[in-house]
Protein backbone atom coordinates (compact mmCIF):
# COMPACT_ATOMS: atom_id res chain seq x y z
CA UNK A 1 0.00 0.00 0.00
CA UNK A 2 1.46 3.65 -1.13
CA UNK A 3 1.24 6.32 1.61
CA UNK A 4 -0.94 9.03 0.51
CA UNK A 5 1.95 11.25 1.00
CA UNK A 6 5.50 10.30 2.43
CA UNK A 7 8.14 12.78 3.83
CA UNK A 8 11.74 11.10 3.55
CA UNK A 9 14.26 13.14 5.80
CA UNK A 10 12.25 16.32 5.25
CA UNK A 11 14.20 19.45 6.95
CA UNK A 12 12.63 22.86 7.27
CA UNK A 13 15.37 25.85 8.04
CA UNK A 14 14.49 29.64 8.98
CA UNK A 15 17.76 31.13 8.90
CA UNK A 16 19.23 29.49 12.20
CA UNK A 17 15.91 27.90 13.26
CA UNK A 18 15.36 24.53 12.64
CA UNK A 19 11.39 24.17 12.52
CA UNK A 20 11.40 20.22 11.22
CA UNK A 21 14.53 18.44 11.44
CA UNK A 22 14.64 15.55 9.35
CA UNK A 23 11.13 14.23 9.85
CA UNK A 24 10.17 10.94 8.19
CA UNK A 25 6.15 10.23 8.10
CA UNK A 26 4.28 8.00 6.08
CA UNK A 27 0.42 9.06 5.77
CA UNK A 28 -1.51 6.29 5.42
CA UNK A 29 -4.40 6.44 2.88
CA UNK A 30 -8.29 6.84 3.78
CA UNK A 31 -7.82 7.54 7.29
CA UNK A 32 -7.61 10.52 9.14
CA UNK A 33 -4.06 11.44 10.57
CA UNK A 34 -2.84 14.29 13.16
CA UNK A 35 0.26 15.90 13.82
CA UNK A 36 -0.34 16.83 17.43
CA UNK A 37 2.33 19.28 19.59
CA UNK A 38 2.71 22.32 21.40
CA UNK A 39 3.15 25.50 19.06
CA UNK A 40 6.18 25.53 17.72
CA UNK A 41 6.67 21.92 17.43
CA UNK A 42 7.01 22.37 13.49
CA UNK A 43 3.16 20.74 12.88
CA UNK A 44 2.19 23.83 10.71
CA UNK A 45 5.32 23.62 8.98
CA UNK A 46 4.88 20.33 8.07
CA UNK A 47 1.68 20.62 6.99
CA UNK A 48 2.63 23.54 4.99
CA UNK A 49 5.14 21.76 3.15
CA UNK A 50 2.97 19.08 2.14
CA UNK A 51 0.80 21.59 0.61
CA UNK A 52 3.44 23.34 -1.06
CA UNK A 53 3.49 26.46 0.48
CA UNK A 54 7.12 26.59 1.74
CA UNK A 55 9.75 24.30 -0.12
CA UNK A 56 11.70 22.31 2.11
CA UNK A 57 15.08 23.37 2.69
CA UNK A 58 16.27 19.60 1.84
CA UNK A 59 14.62 16.31 1.79
CA UNK A 60 11.95 14.21 -0.39
CA UNK A 61 7.85 15.14 0.05
CA UNK A 62 5.79 11.91 -2.24
CA UNK A 63 2.61 12.56 -3.16
CA UNK A 64 0.51 9.25 -4.09
CA UNK A 65 4.27 8.37 -4.31
CA UNK A 66 5.36 11.18 -7.05
CA UNK A 67 7.93 13.18 -5.91
CA UNK A 68 5.70 16.60 -5.47
CA UNK A 69 8.73 18.26 -3.54
CA UNK A 70 9.09 21.27 -6.06
CA UNK A 71 5.44 21.51 -7.57
CA UNK A 72 3.86 24.69 -7.16
CA UNK A 73 0.73 24.28 -4.45
CA UNK A 74 -1.84 24.53 -7.75
CA UNK A 75 -0.57 21.27 -9.28
CA UNK A 76 -0.74 19.06 -6.15
CA UNK A 77 -4.58 19.68 -5.98
CA UNK A 78 -4.87 19.30 -1.98
CA UNK A 79 -7.68 20.62 -0.16
CA UNK A 80 -6.23 23.11 2.51
CA UNK A 81 -8.52 24.41 5.62
CA UNK A 82 -6.77 27.59 7.01
CA UNK A 83 -6.79 28.27 10.52
CA UNK A 84 -8.98 31.50 9.52
CA UNK A 85 -10.90 29.63 7.31
CA UNK A 86 -9.37 32.91 4.61
CA UNK A 87 -12.72 32.49 2.93
CA UNK A 88 -12.92 34.98 -0.08
CA UNK A 89 -15.06 37.97 1.26
CA UNK A 90 -16.51 39.21 -2.03
CA UNK A 91 -17.78 35.47 -3.20
CA UNK A 92 -21.11 33.63 -2.12
CA UNK A 93 -20.30 30.87 -0.20
CA UNK A 94 -21.63 28.75 -3.70
CA UNK A 95 -18.76 31.12 -5.64
CA UNK A 96 -16.21 30.29 -2.61
CA UNK A 97 -16.98 26.54 -2.78
CA UNK A 98 -17.22 26.61 -6.67
CA UNK A 99 -14.31 28.41 -7.14
CA UNK A 100 -11.81 25.14 -7.88
CA UNK A 101 -14.05 23.85 -10.01
CA UNK A 102 -13.93 26.84 -11.79
CA UNK A 103 -10.63 26.83 -12.32
CA UNK A 104 -10.85 23.30 -13.60
CA UNK A 105 -13.50 24.20 -16.43
CA UNK A 106 -15.82 22.21 -14.57
CA UNK A 107 -19.01 23.27 -16.75
CA UNK A 108 -21.55 25.43 -14.93
CA UNK A 109 -24.30 23.26 -14.84
CA UNK A 110 -22.50 20.23 -13.45
CA UNK A 111 -20.47 22.96 -10.98
CA UNK A 112 -23.59 24.10 -9.72
CA UNK A 113 -24.71 20.24 -9.04
CA UNK A 114 -21.33 19.80 -7.26
CA UNK A 115 -21.29 22.93 -4.91
CA UNK A 116 -24.62 22.05 -3.91
CA UNK A 117 -23.94 18.29 -2.91
CA UNK A 118 -20.76 19.64 -1.16
CA UNK A 119 -22.87 22.03 0.46
CA UNK A 120 -25.32 19.52 1.32
CA UNK A 121 -22.66 17.03 2.75
CA UNK A 122 -21.46 19.92 5.32
CA UNK A 123 -25.20 20.77 6.03
CA UNK A 124 -25.25 24.68 4.86
CA UNK A 125 -26.75 24.25 1.52
CA UNK A 126 -29.47 26.81 2.66
CA UNK A 127 -26.70 29.13 3.09
CA UNK A 128 -25.38 29.28 -0.64
CA UNK A 129 -26.30 33.38 -1.49
CA UNK A 130 -24.93 34.33 1.58
CA UNK A 131 -21.58 36.03 1.66
CA UNK A 132 -19.03 34.71 4.18
CA UNK A 133 -19.49 37.62 6.66
CA UNK A 134 -22.83 36.79 7.41
CA UNK A 135 -21.87 33.31 8.54
CA UNK A 136 -21.25 32.07 11.93
CA UNK A 137 -18.09 31.46 12.68
CA UNK A 138 -19.17 27.49 12.67
CA UNK A 139 -20.49 28.12 9.29
CA UNK A 140 -17.51 29.35 7.96
CA UNK A 141 -15.67 26.79 9.03
CA UNK A 142 -17.96 23.95 7.05
CA UNK A 143 -17.86 26.82 4.25
CA UNK A 144 -14.10 25.89 4.18
CA UNK A 145 -14.75 22.33 4.70
CA UNK A 146 -16.83 22.30 1.74
CA UNK A 147 -14.37 24.42 -0.75
CA UNK A 148 -11.73 22.01 0.00
CA UNK A 149 -13.64 19.26 -0.20
CA UNK A 150 -15.58 20.28 -3.86
CA UNK A 151 -12.45 19.85 -6.22
CA UNK A 152 -12.02 15.92 -5.06
CA UNK A 153 -8.45 16.42 -3.73
CA UNK A 154 -5.99 13.56 -3.02
CA UNK A 155 -5.61 14.99 0.52
CA UNK A 156 -7.86 17.20 2.78
CA UNK A 157 -5.16 19.25 5.21
CA UNK A 158 -6.73 21.17 7.94
CA UNK A 159 -4.71 23.34 10.16
CA UNK A 160 -6.28 23.53 13.14
CA UNK A 161 -9.48 24.20 11.92
CA UNK A 162 -11.43 24.35 15.79
CA UNK A 163 -9.25 26.23 17.43
CA UNK A 164 -11.44 29.84 16.15
CA UNK A 165 -14.45 27.99 17.18
CA UNK A 166 -16.23 28.00 21.27
CA UNK A 167 -16.00 25.11 23.16
CA UNK A 168 -19.41 23.38 22.46
CA UNK A 169 -19.00 23.91 18.58
CA UNK A 170 -15.34 22.25 18.89
CA UNK A 171 -16.80 19.19 20.45
CA UNK A 172 -19.73 19.21 17.71
CA UNK A 173 -17.35 19.53 14.85
CA UNK A 174 -15.17 16.73 15.70
CA UNK A 175 -17.61 13.82 15.10
CA UNK A 176 -18.62 16.23 12.06
CA UNK A 177 -14.86 16.19 10.55
CA UNK A 178 -14.79 12.35 11.62
CA UNK A 179 -18.50 12.07 9.84
CA UNK A 180 -17.15 13.89 6.65
CA UNK A 181 -14.18 11.94 6.23
CA UNK A 182 -15.84 8.54 6.43
CA UNK A 183 -18.24 9.55 4.05
CA UNK A 184 -15.82 11.04 1.31
CA UNK A 185 -13.06 8.25 2.30
CA UNK A 186 -10.18 10.98 2.19
CA UNK A 187 -7.05 10.94 3.49
CA UNK A 188 -7.05 13.51 6.22
CA UNK A 189 -4.05 15.29 7.61
CA UNK A 190 -5.00 17.90 10.80
CA UNK A 191 -3.08 20.11 12.33
CA UNK A 192 -3.56 20.45 16.18
CA UNK A 193 -2.01 21.02 19.34
CA UNK A 194 -5.47 19.35 21.57
CA UNK A 195 -4.74 16.41 22.65
CA UNK A 196 -8.40 15.38 23.18
CA UNK A 197 -8.75 16.41 19.68
CA UNK A 198 -6.03 14.20 18.43
CA UNK A 199 -7.42 11.15 20.57
CA UNK A 200 -10.61 11.66 19.88
CA UNK A 201 -10.08 12.02 15.94
CA UNK A 202 -7.41 9.93 14.45
CA UNK A 203 -7.01 6.90 12.90
CA UNK A 204 -3.24 7.56 13.51
CA UNK A 205 -1.46 10.19 15.65
CA UNK A 206 1.83 11.78 14.71
CA UNK A 207 3.51 13.65 18.49
CA UNK A 208 5.63 16.74 17.42
CA UNK A 209 8.39 18.06 19.28
CA UNK A 210 11.25 20.84 18.37
CA UNK A 211 11.06 20.02 14.63
CA UNK A 212 10.66 15.99 15.22
CA UNK A 213 8.54 13.17 15.62
CA UNK A 214 8.52 11.97 19.09
CA UNK A 215 5.68 9.20 18.95
CA UNK A 216 3.50 7.80 16.26
CA UNK A 217 0.44 5.12 16.13
CA UNK A 218 -3.05 4.85 16.66
CA UNK A 219 -4.36 6.61 19.79
CA UNK A 220 -5.43 3.21 21.40
CA UNK A 221 -1.50 2.26 21.32
CA UNK A 222 -0.23 5.95 21.82
CA UNK A 223 -2.40 7.20 24.92
CA UNK A 224 -1.26 4.01 27.37
CA UNK A 225 2.73 3.93 26.41
CA UNK A 226 3.59 7.66 25.97
CA UNK A 227 7.27 7.30 24.60
CA UNK A 228 9.15 9.56 26.64
CA UNK A 229 8.44 12.15 29.21
CA UNK A 230 7.57 14.84 26.41
CA UNK A 231 4.66 12.97 25.17
CA UNK A 232 3.44 11.68 28.61
CA UNK A 233 3.14 15.37 30.14
CA UNK A 234 1.64 16.61 26.97
CA UNK A 235 -0.67 13.67 27.05
CA UNK A 236 -2.04 14.54 30.58
CA UNK A 237 0.54 11.74 32.83
CA UNK A 238 1.35 14.24 35.56
CA UNK A 239 3.27 12.09 38.20
CA UNK A 240 6.71 11.17 37.76
CA UNK A 241 8.70 8.85 39.97
CA UNK A 242 12.03 6.65 39.97
CA UNK A 243 11.69 3.13 40.20
CA UNK A 244 14.67 1.07 42.48
CA UNK A 245 16.78 0.53 39.66
CA UNK A 246 16.78 4.21 38.42
CA UNK A 247 13.99 3.70 35.46
CA UNK A 248 11.77 6.66 35.49
CA UNK A 249 8.29 5.56 35.27
CA UNK A 250 4.86 7.52 34.91
CA UNK A 251 1.25 7.04 35.95
CA UNK A 252 -2.01 8.85 35.64
CA UNK A 253 -3.55 10.35 38.52
CA UNK A 254 -6.78 8.55 37.81
CA UNK A 255 -4.42 5.29 38.04
CA UNK A 256 -2.89 6.08 41.44
CA UNK A 257 -4.88 4.11 44.51
CA UNK A 258 -5.36 5.20 47.90
CA UNK A 259 -5.13 2.61 50.62
CA UNK A 260 -4.87 1.95 54.26
CA UNK A 261 -1.88 -0.06 54.70
CA UNK A 262 1.25 -1.69 52.31
CA UNK A 263 1.67 -2.98 50.04
CA UNK A 264 2.04 0.09 48.59
CA UNK A 265 4.36 3.55 48.89
CA UNK A 266 4.01 5.47 51.68
CA UNK A 267 2.91 8.82 51.48
CA UNK A 268 1.50 12.12 53.19
CA UNK A 269 -1.16 14.06 52.28
CA UNK A 270 -0.64 17.64 51.31
CA UNK A 271 -3.34 18.66 50.04
CA UNK A 272 -7.38 17.76 49.09
CA UNK A 273 -8.89 19.44 46.40
CA UNK A 274 -12.89 18.63 45.68
CA UNK A 275 -13.96 18.80 42.03
CA UNK A 276 -17.31 17.76 42.10
CA UNK A 277 -17.00 14.51 39.88
CA UNK A 278 -13.95 13.43 41.45
CA UNK A 279 -11.21 14.52 44.14
CA UNK A 280 -7.77 15.83 43.70
CA UNK A 281 -5.36 14.62 46.49
CA UNK A 282 -1.76 16.01 46.34
CA UNK A 283 0.84 13.62 47.99
CA UNK A 284 3.67 13.52 49.08
CA UNK A 285 5.53 10.09 48.27
CA UNK A 286 8.28 8.25 49.30
CA UNK A 287 9.22 6.26 45.73
CA UNK A 288 10.87 2.87 45.62
CA UNK A 289 14.12 5.00 44.69
CA UNK A 290 13.99 6.80 48.11
CA UNK A 291 12.98 9.99 46.78
CA UNK A 292 10.16 12.61 47.77
CA UNK A 293 8.34 13.37 45.04
CA UNK A 294 4.87 15.25 45.03
CA UNK A 295 2.03 13.13 43.30
CA UNK A 296 -1.48 13.69 42.19
CA UNK A 297 -4.53 11.17 42.37
CA UNK A 298 -7.82 11.54 41.11
CA UNK A 299 -9.76 9.22 43.37
CA UNK A 300 -13.55 8.80 42.96
CA UNK A 301 -15.85 7.60 46.12
CA UNK A 302 -14.81 7.03 49.69
CA UNK A 303 -14.11 9.52 51.52
CA UNK A 304 -11.45 12.34 51.51
CA UNK A 305 -8.21 11.78 53.54
CA UNK A 306 -7.36 14.55 56.13
CA UNK A 307 -4.59 17.02 55.07
CA UNK A 308 -1.48 15.72 57.06
CA UNK A 309 -2.65 12.01 57.49
CA UNK A 310 -0.58 9.27 56.35
CA UNK A 311 -1.78 7.07 53.67
CA UNK A 312 -0.55 4.49 51.49
CA UNK A 313 -0.36 5.26 47.59
CA UNK A 314 -0.55 1.91 45.21
CA UNK A 315 0.42 2.18 41.82
CA UNK A 316 -0.79 -0.74 39.65
CA UNK A 317 1.91 -2.22 37.80
CA UNK A 318 -0.27 -2.23 34.16
CA UNK A 319 -0.70 1.21 34.29
CA UNK A 320 2.69 2.39 35.09
CA UNK A 321 4.71 3.06 32.11
CA UNK A 322 8.65 2.75 31.92
CA UNK A 323 10.34 5.90 29.88
CA UNK A 324 13.55 5.82 28.71
CA UNK A 325 16.19 7.54 31.11
CA UNK B 1 -18.57 62.96 26.55
CA UNK B 2 -15.50 62.04 29.59
CA UNK B 3 -13.49 64.56 29.29
CA UNK B 4 -15.13 68.06 28.68
CA UNK B 5 -11.77 70.06 28.11
CA UNK B 6 -11.32 67.76 25.04
CA UNK B 7 -14.67 68.10 23.59
CA UNK B 8 -14.78 71.93 24.04
CA UNK B 9 -11.70 72.72 22.39
CA UNK B 10 -13.06 69.61 19.40
CA UNK B 11 -15.63 72.16 19.34
CA UNK B 12 -13.76 75.39 19.13
CA UNK B 13 -11.45 73.26 16.38
CA UNK B 14 -14.72 72.67 14.20
CA UNK B 15 -16.19 76.39 15.07
CA UNK B 16 -13.08 77.68 13.58
CA UNK B 17 -12.63 75.77 10.71
CA UNK B 18 -16.80 75.75 9.82
CA UNK B 19 -18.01 79.43 10.68
CA UNK B 20 -15.87 81.12 7.29
CA UNK B 21 -17.36 78.63 5.20
CA UNK B 22 -20.59 79.18 6.58
CA UNK B 23 -19.84 82.73 5.34
CA UNK B 24 -18.60 81.93 1.96
CA UNK B 25 -21.57 79.56 1.85
CA UNK B 26 -24.22 82.27 2.69
CA UNK B 27 -22.71 85.29 0.68
CA UNK B 28 -22.75 82.93 -2.14
CA UNK B 29 -26.94 83.41 -2.85
CA UNK B 30 -27.19 87.16 -2.16
CA UNK B 31 -29.05 89.12 -4.81
CA UNK B 32 -26.59 92.16 -4.41
CA UNK B 33 -23.22 92.47 -6.47
CA UNK B 34 -20.68 92.41 -3.76
CA UNK B 35 -19.11 89.73 -1.23
CA UNK B 36 -20.74 91.02 1.85
CA UNK B 37 -21.98 89.53 4.96
CA UNK B 38 -25.17 89.32 5.87
CA UNK B 39 -26.31 88.44 2.41
CA UNK B 40 -28.36 91.07 0.32
CA UNK B 41 -31.37 88.75 -0.02
CA UNK B 42 -31.21 85.84 -1.91
CA UNK B 43 -30.41 84.62 -5.25
CA UNK B 44 -29.07 81.52 -7.29
CA UNK B 45 -27.62 84.67 -10.20
CA UNK B 46 -24.05 84.35 -9.16
CA UNK B 47 -24.47 80.48 -9.36
CA UNK B 48 -25.61 81.21 -12.64
CA UNK B 49 -22.81 84.06 -13.87
CA UNK B 50 -20.14 81.57 -12.65
CA UNK B 51 -21.81 78.86 -14.84
CA UNK B 52 -21.91 81.58 -17.85
CA UNK B 53 -17.52 82.89 -17.02
CA UNK B 54 -15.75 81.20 -19.67
CA UNK B 55 -12.50 80.92 -17.85
CA UNK B 56 -14.06 79.58 -14.84
CA UNK B 57 -15.49 76.86 -17.23
CA UNK B 58 -12.39 76.52 -19.01
CA UNK B 59 -10.54 76.08 -15.78
CA UNK B 60 -12.97 73.67 -14.20
CA UNK B 61 -12.23 71.08 -17.31
CA UNK B 62 -8.80 71.38 -17.02
CA UNK B 63 -8.71 71.05 -13.17
CA UNK B 64 -11.18 67.70 -13.56
CA UNK B 65 -8.92 66.32 -16.72
CA UNK B 66 -5.44 66.68 -14.55
CA UNK B 67 -6.89 65.54 -11.06
CA UNK B 68 -8.19 62.43 -12.97
CA UNK B 69 -5.32 61.75 -15.01
CA UNK B 70 -2.90 62.25 -12.01
CA UNK B 71 -5.03 59.76 -9.91
CA UNK B 72 -4.67 57.16 -12.45
CA UNK B 73 -1.04 57.90 -12.73
CA UNK B 74 -0.55 57.64 -9.05
CA UNK B 75 -2.62 54.76 -8.62
CA UNK B 76 -0.78 52.97 -11.78
CA UNK B 77 2.30 53.47 -10.22
CA UNK B 78 1.60 53.64 -6.44
CA UNK B 79 -0.18 50.37 -6.61
CA UNK B 80 2.32 47.89 -7.80
CA UNK B 81 5.00 50.06 -5.98
CA UNK B 82 2.98 49.20 -2.83
CA UNK B 83 2.27 45.18 -3.39
CA UNK B 84 6.24 44.89 -4.04
CA UNK B 85 6.75 46.73 -1.39
CA UNK B 86 4.66 44.39 1.08
CA UNK B 87 4.82 41.31 -0.98
CA UNK B 88 8.05 41.30 -3.24
CA UNK B 89 11.43 40.81 -1.95
CA UNK B 90 13.30 43.84 -2.59
CA UNK B 91 16.28 45.43 -0.71
CA UNK B 92 15.85 48.46 1.31
CA UNK B 93 11.63 48.33 1.51
CA UNK B 94 11.80 51.22 4.26
CA UNK B 95 13.55 53.68 2.31
CA UNK B 96 11.43 52.35 -1.06
CA UNK B 97 8.10 53.58 1.22
CA UNK B 98 9.81 56.77 2.74
CA UNK B 99 10.47 57.57 -1.27
CA UNK B 100 7.13 57.32 -2.16
CA UNK B 101 5.52 58.80 1.18
CA UNK B 102 8.41 61.73 1.12
CA UNK B 103 5.71 64.22 -0.81
CA UNK B 104 3.80 64.33 2.77
CA UNK B 105 6.73 66.06 4.24
CA UNK B 106 8.40 68.02 1.63
CA UNK B 107 6.55 71.58 1.12
CA UNK B 108 5.00 71.84 -2.13
CA UNK B 109 6.97 75.00 -2.82
CA UNK B 110 9.44 73.86 -2.82
CA UNK B 111 8.56 70.94 -5.03
CA UNK B 112 6.63 73.29 -7.38
CA UNK B 113 9.99 75.40 -7.57
CA UNK B 114 12.13 72.16 -8.74
CA UNK B 115 9.58 70.62 -10.80
CA UNK B 116 9.52 74.35 -12.70
CA UNK B 117 13.32 74.85 -12.76
CA UNK B 118 13.81 71.25 -14.39
CA UNK B 119 10.98 70.53 -16.23
CA UNK B 120 9.99 74.08 -17.84
CA UNK B 121 13.12 75.91 -18.05
CA UNK B 122 15.24 73.23 -18.09
CA UNK B 123 13.69 70.60 -20.37
CA UNK B 124 11.40 72.90 -21.98
CA UNK B 125 8.38 70.78 -21.54
CA UNK B 126 4.65 72.33 -21.37
CA UNK B 127 3.29 73.32 -17.88
CA UNK B 128 0.52 70.45 -18.17
CA UNK B 129 3.05 68.07 -18.05
CA UNK B 130 4.93 69.67 -15.28
CA UNK B 131 1.89 69.97 -13.36
CA UNK B 132 0.71 66.10 -14.17
CA UNK B 133 4.15 64.89 -12.33
CA UNK B 134 3.73 67.32 -9.57
CA UNK B 135 0.28 66.20 -9.31
CA UNK B 136 1.00 62.48 -9.47
CA UNK B 137 3.72 62.81 -6.91
CA UNK B 138 1.76 64.19 -4.61
CA UNK B 139 -1.45 61.78 -5.16
CA UNK B 140 1.37 58.78 -4.91
CA UNK B 141 1.31 58.88 -0.87
CA UNK B 142 -2.51 58.46 -0.47
CA UNK B 143 -2.10 55.47 -3.24
CA UNK B 144 1.00 53.95 -1.36
CA UNK B 145 -0.83 54.65 2.04
CA UNK B 146 -3.95 53.16 1.66
CA UNK B 147 -3.65 49.95 -0.78
CA UNK B 148 -0.92 49.13 2.19
CA UNK B 149 -3.86 49.64 4.53
CA UNK B 150 -5.68 46.95 3.10
CA UNK B 151 -3.17 45.03 2.29
CA UNK B 152 -2.42 44.86 5.68
CA UNK B 153 -5.74 43.79 6.82
CA UNK B 154 -6.19 41.18 4.08
CA UNK B 155 -5.33 37.47 5.32
CA UNK B 156 -2.38 36.54 3.65
CA UNK B 157 -3.97 33.01 3.85
CA UNK B 158 -6.58 34.61 1.32
CA UNK B 159 -3.53 34.10 -1.55
CA UNK B 160 -2.78 30.84 -0.56
CA UNK B 161 -6.39 29.16 -0.49
CA UNK B 162 -6.80 30.40 -4.29
CA UNK B 163 -3.23 28.78 -5.41
CA UNK B 164 -4.13 25.58 -2.92
CA UNK B 165 -7.26 25.33 -4.93
CA UNK B 166 -5.84 25.41 -8.49
CA UNK B 167 -4.85 29.28 -9.34
CA UNK B 168 -1.63 30.23 -10.53
CA UNK B 169 0.10 32.92 -8.74
CA UNK B 170 -1.75 36.03 -11.00
CA UNK B 171 -4.88 34.33 -11.16
CA UNK B 172 -4.69 34.40 -7.54
CA UNK B 173 -3.53 38.01 -7.31
CA UNK B 174 -6.51 39.11 -9.80
CA UNK B 175 -9.52 36.52 -8.59
CA UNK B 176 -8.55 37.48 -4.94
CA UNK B 177 -6.03 39.66 -3.21
CA UNK B 178 -6.85 42.58 -6.43
CA UNK B 179 -11.32 42.69 -5.59
CA UNK B 180 -10.12 42.56 -1.77
CA UNK B 181 -8.15 46.09 -2.31
CA UNK B 182 -10.27 47.60 -4.69
CA UNK B 183 -12.17 49.51 -2.25
CA UNK B 184 -9.37 51.01 -0.92
CA UNK B 185 -8.09 51.57 -4.19
CA UNK B 186 -11.18 52.68 -5.61
CA UNK B 187 -10.97 55.81 -2.31
CA UNK B 188 -7.70 56.49 -2.47
CA UNK B 189 -8.65 57.37 -6.18
CA UNK B 190 -11.52 59.83 -5.13
CA UNK B 191 -9.23 61.25 -2.62
CA UNK B 192 -6.56 61.93 -4.90
CA UNK B 193 -8.75 63.57 -7.28
CA UNK B 194 -10.67 65.72 -4.62
CA UNK B 195 -6.62 66.87 -3.37
CA UNK B 196 -5.52 67.50 -6.51
CA UNK B 197 -8.44 69.39 -7.77
CA UNK B 198 -7.80 71.36 -4.72
CA UNK B 199 -4.26 71.72 -4.99
CA UNK B 200 -2.96 75.79 -4.88
CA UNK B 201 1.02 75.95 -4.11
CA UNK B 202 2.14 73.47 -7.17
CA UNK B 203 -0.74 74.66 -9.75
CA UNK B 204 0.81 78.29 -8.72
CA UNK B 205 4.17 77.75 -9.39
CA UNK B 206 3.68 75.81 -12.71
CA UNK B 207 1.00 77.64 -13.95
CA UNK B 208 1.17 78.81 -17.99
CA UNK B 209 -1.23 80.64 -20.26
CA UNK B 210 -2.56 77.33 -22.16
CA UNK B 211 -3.20 75.60 -18.99
CA UNK B 212 -4.60 77.05 -15.99
CA UNK B 213 -6.33 75.09 -12.61
CA UNK B 214 -9.25 76.60 -11.49
CA UNK B 215 -8.35 77.48 -7.95
CA UNK B 216 -5.78 79.21 -9.71
CA UNK B 217 -8.02 81.16 -11.51
CA UNK B 218 -10.09 81.88 -8.91
CA UNK B 219 -7.14 83.09 -7.61
CA UNK B 220 -6.47 85.78 -10.45
CA UNK B 221 -10.09 86.61 -10.40
CA UNK B 222 -9.94 87.87 -6.79
CA UNK B 223 -7.34 89.88 -7.26
CA UNK B 224 -9.05 91.67 -10.03
CA UNK B 225 -12.43 91.84 -9.07
CA UNK B 226 -14.73 91.38 -5.88
CA UNK B 227 -17.75 90.14 -6.58
CA UNK B 228 -19.74 86.94 -5.20
CA UNK B 229 -19.04 84.93 -8.35
CA UNK B 230 -16.10 83.81 -7.03
CA UNK B 231 -18.07 82.43 -3.49
CA UNK B 232 -20.67 80.95 -5.93
CA UNK B 233 -18.21 78.44 -7.46
CA UNK B 234 -16.85 77.82 -4.22
CA UNK B 235 -20.04 76.89 -3.13
CA UNK B 236 -20.05 74.86 -5.92
CA UNK B 237 -16.80 73.13 -5.19
CA UNK B 238 -17.81 72.53 -1.64
CA UNK B 239 -20.31 70.66 -2.38
CA UNK B 240 -18.57 68.47 -4.49
CA UNK B 241 -15.67 67.72 -2.50
CA UNK B 242 -18.40 66.52 0.29
CA UNK B 243 -20.52 64.31 -2.06
CA UNK B 244 -16.66 62.59 -3.34
CA UNK B 245 -15.81 62.19 0.80
CA UNK B 246 -18.79 60.72 1.60
CA UNK B 247 -18.43 58.58 -0.89
CA UNK B 248 -14.64 57.97 0.07
CA UNK B 249 -16.04 57.41 3.71
CA UNK B 250 -18.54 54.98 2.91
CA UNK B 251 -16.72 52.33 0.79
CA UNK B 252 -13.47 52.21 3.19
CA UNK B 253 -13.65 54.33 5.92
CA UNK B 254 -11.18 57.90 6.51
CA UNK B 255 -9.55 56.16 9.79
CA UNK B 256 -8.17 53.23 7.58
CA UNK B 257 -6.93 55.83 5.14
CA UNK B 258 -5.18 57.91 7.79
CA UNK B 259 -4.82 55.45 10.45
CA UNK B 260 -1.31 54.86 8.76
CA UNK B 261 -0.07 58.31 8.87
CA UNK B 262 -1.04 58.53 12.57
CA UNK B 263 0.94 55.88 13.88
Amino acid sequence: MTAAAELIGVTQRFGSFTAVDAVDLAVPPGKLTTLLGPSGCGKTTTLRMIAGYSAPTSGTIRIDGIDSTRTPPEKRNLGMVFQSYALFPHMTVADNVGYGLKLRKVPAAERRARVMETLELVGLAHLAGRKPKKLSGGQQQRVALARAIAIRPRLLLLDEPLSNLDARLRVQMRTEIRRIQAETELTVILVTHDQDEALEMSDEMVIMNEGRIVQQGAPQQVFPRPADRFVAEFLGYENFLTAADGTPLTIRPEHLRLAEQAPGLPATVADVAFRGVDLLVSLDVVDPSGATVRLLADVRGGTAPAPGSSVTVVTPDDHLVRLPR
Amino acid sequence: MKRPVTAALAVVGYLIMIVPIVFVVATAFTAGSTLRFPPDGFSLRWFGEAFAYEPFVEATISSVQLAVLAAALALLIGVPATLAIHRGRIPGKGLVEGLFLSPLIVPELVVGLALFQQLMVGLDLDNFTALLVGHTALMLPYAVRVTGASLALADPALEEAARGLGASPLRAFVNVTLPVLRPGIFSAGLLSVVTSFNNVPLSLLLQGRDFRTLPVTMLDYVQQSYDPMVAAASTLILAATVVIAVIAERTVGFAKIFGGISR
